[in-house]
């Protein structure tokens, strides 16, 4: 860091990183516990039918307020052994192929689909590389934009790179308000940009990773209200806030033509980011 | 369209041809080669066969039948949604990677023949930003896309990229669904749309438009992936096996279609072309 870094700016660069560790809060509510609580019914279906399972995404048909809808979700874990597990949330090619392939079977029957993103990023390895990480993407997008029933996104705590926007392409997208969503984690950022990952702090303060950025760019569609002092404190309000949003999109657009929707999505992703 | 005999029936490109007794050396063993030889063998090494960068508008130049090169002018936005600035500020960044490069933004974008079908070519230039997709690259995409569907012509995609533009941050990431939308729009419309991946080729290119073509060809020990080789050796420890990420090993994993040498590669666009363009106009 420069010599002429200043007080104001260590302080202005450690309060963009804590934004960060909040959203990063291992106490905040996983994909699991939104599913538990805000749906019933839940019967997960495992396997991408190619090569493997990948515990990092979770997915299958429940109910949201009584109507049936494919939830898909990204999740973290929440001890030591459930993060070892589910790989922190990061996903290989596999987890995005099972996306993909829930996808399908909601437009074959008709099931709205609900993706919950949380993830820091795609898992980077070796075993990812080699089974197409980067195909397995890209297919998520092509498939999500085409698909013909209604698809909401739901950023819960961490949106970071294509590894979250493999799930982000919906007709609404919402966000916890104090979720990240972000091009790449601060850490790599800070890798590629000053070729130190440890000056994360300085790369959130520029990338300005909060979704207040997202919403104001429009990739984020609505916020949704944490009880002070976040989602972490009071895990069943904050679903419960999700939920009532997620029924309410879900009624929103259940009342669109799916070919309008089609061309609104298409439209809305034809135009992102400016 | 009229097949001639003759494995390369159509005239290819003419590089200008220049006089000068100045020498370029290949980067990989530096072998010499005087004046325009080395443009000429498309900056492939004859000894070692290492292929140099090509910057877009050359790489266009090298693909499209003779003559037959359209460059289409774009107006992009310049945007700095974070007013970014990392010591120097983003807008000036770009100033200086268009003084350097000559080029408005990382895509060149042009109509050509390729083997008489009608194409639009879209290049991108490595030496721009590291061919980052911004805001303006990811404009510029979805324009070529729409340019082939209006006027049914193939797309071929050079690419050649580190990922997103960071300086973008979010605006950045949404480029991947904005390319997405372009590319979904040519396949809908049953046009053929080839993609050639170029050293190096990482991140959110190849997670969305690079790998998403009918057709993907590699270039010969080019790099592509997803994450690089850097952030996975410090991210999980795993120790990389030998040629990881390279064309050729991409061909042996099963995920691009052939590993093609520069300077057969417009032929192969040719045959392609050929089975595949009956949509185009």
């Amino acid at each position: 860091m420069s010599a002429t870094t200043s007080i104001e700016q260590t302080e202005r660069e450690r309060a963009a990183f804590a934004a960060v560790e909040l959203a990063r809060h291992p106490a905040r509510p996983r994909a699991l516990q939104v599913i538990s609580r805000a749906f019933t019914d839940f019967t997960e279906q495992r396997g991408d039918r190619l090569f493997g399972d990948d515990r990092a995404v979770v997915g299958g048909p429940a109910k949201l307020d009584g109507t049936w809808v494919m939830v898909i979700g990204q999740e973290k874990g929440v001890d030591a052994m459930s993060r070892a597990l589910h790989n922190f949330g990061m996903p290989h090619p596999e987890g995005y192929r099972k996306q993909q392939r829930l996808m399908r079977s909601a437009e074959k029957f008709g099931l709205p689909v609900i993706c919950l993103i949380d993830t820091p990023a795609a898992h980077p390895g070796v075993g990812a590389e080699e089974r197409g990480q980067a195909w397995a993407i890209a297919e998520s997008l092509t498939v999500t934009l085409q698909l013909r029933v209604p698809v909401i996104s739901a950023v819960l705590s961490e949106g970071g790179s294509g590894g979250a926007l493999a799930l982000g392409l919906g007709d609404r997208v919402l966000a916890w308000e104090n979720a990240v969503y972000t091009v790449a984690p601060p850490e790599t950022c800070a890798a590629i940009l000053y070729r130190d990952a440890g000056q994360r702090a300085r790369a959130a303060l520029a990338m300005k990773p909060g979704v207040d950025t997202a919403h104001a760019l429009g990739m984020v569609d609505e916020l949704v209200a944490e009880p002070y002092p976040g989602a972490h404190a009071h895990p069943d309000i904050a679903i419960a806030a999700l939920a009532g949003a997620l029924v309410r999109n879900l009624d929103e657009l259940a009342r669109i033509d799916i070919n309008t929707l089609l061309a609104e999505r298409m439209e809305r992703y034809r135009r992102a980011g400016g | 369209m009229i097949t001639r005999p003759g494995s390369l029936p159509h005239p290819g490109p003419r590089l200008q041809r220049t006089t000068s007794a100045d020498t370029v050396a290949c980067p990989g063993c530096g072998r010499r080669y005087v004046g325009d030889r080395y443009e000429r063998g498309l900056r492939v090494c004859a000894s070692c066969g290492l292929h140099a960068r090509v910057p877009a508008a050359l790489r266009a130049e090298q693909i499209a039948d003779r003559g037959t090169l359209d460059v289409v002018p774009m107006a992009l936005p310049d945007r700095d949604p974070l007013q970014f600035d990392d010591g120097v500020p983003y807008p000036q960044r770009v100033a200086e990677a268009r003084a350097g490069t000559g080029s408005d933004e990382v895509f060149t974008v042009a109509r050509a023949a390729v083997g008489d079908v009608a194409t639009v070519l879209a290049c991108m230039d490595f030496g721009f930003m590291g061919g980052s997709l911004g805001s303006a690259a990811g404009e510029a995409f979805a324009q070529a896309c729409e340019l082939a569907v209006a006027e049914r012509r193939a797309l071929i995609a050079v690419c050649t990229s580190g990922g997103a533009r960071m300086q973008e941050g979010i605006a950045s990431l949404a480029q991947m669904a904005r390319c997405s939308a372009g590319t979904v729009q040519v396949a809908a419309a049953s046009l053929p749309y080839i993609t050639v991946l170029a050293d190096p080729c990482f991140g959110g290119v190849t997670a969305s438009f690079a790998t998403q073509g009918d057709v993907i060809i590699a270039e010969p020990g080019a790099r592509i992936g997803f994450a690089g080789g850097r952030v996975i050796e410090q991210a999980t420890h795993d120790r990389l096996p030998d040629g990881f990420q390279t064309a050729e090993f991409l061909l042996a994993h099963g995920m691009v279609d052939m590993v093609v040498d520069r300077r057969a590669l417009r032929s192969v666009l040719v045959r392609l072309l050929s089975a595949y363009g009956s949509a185009t106009r």
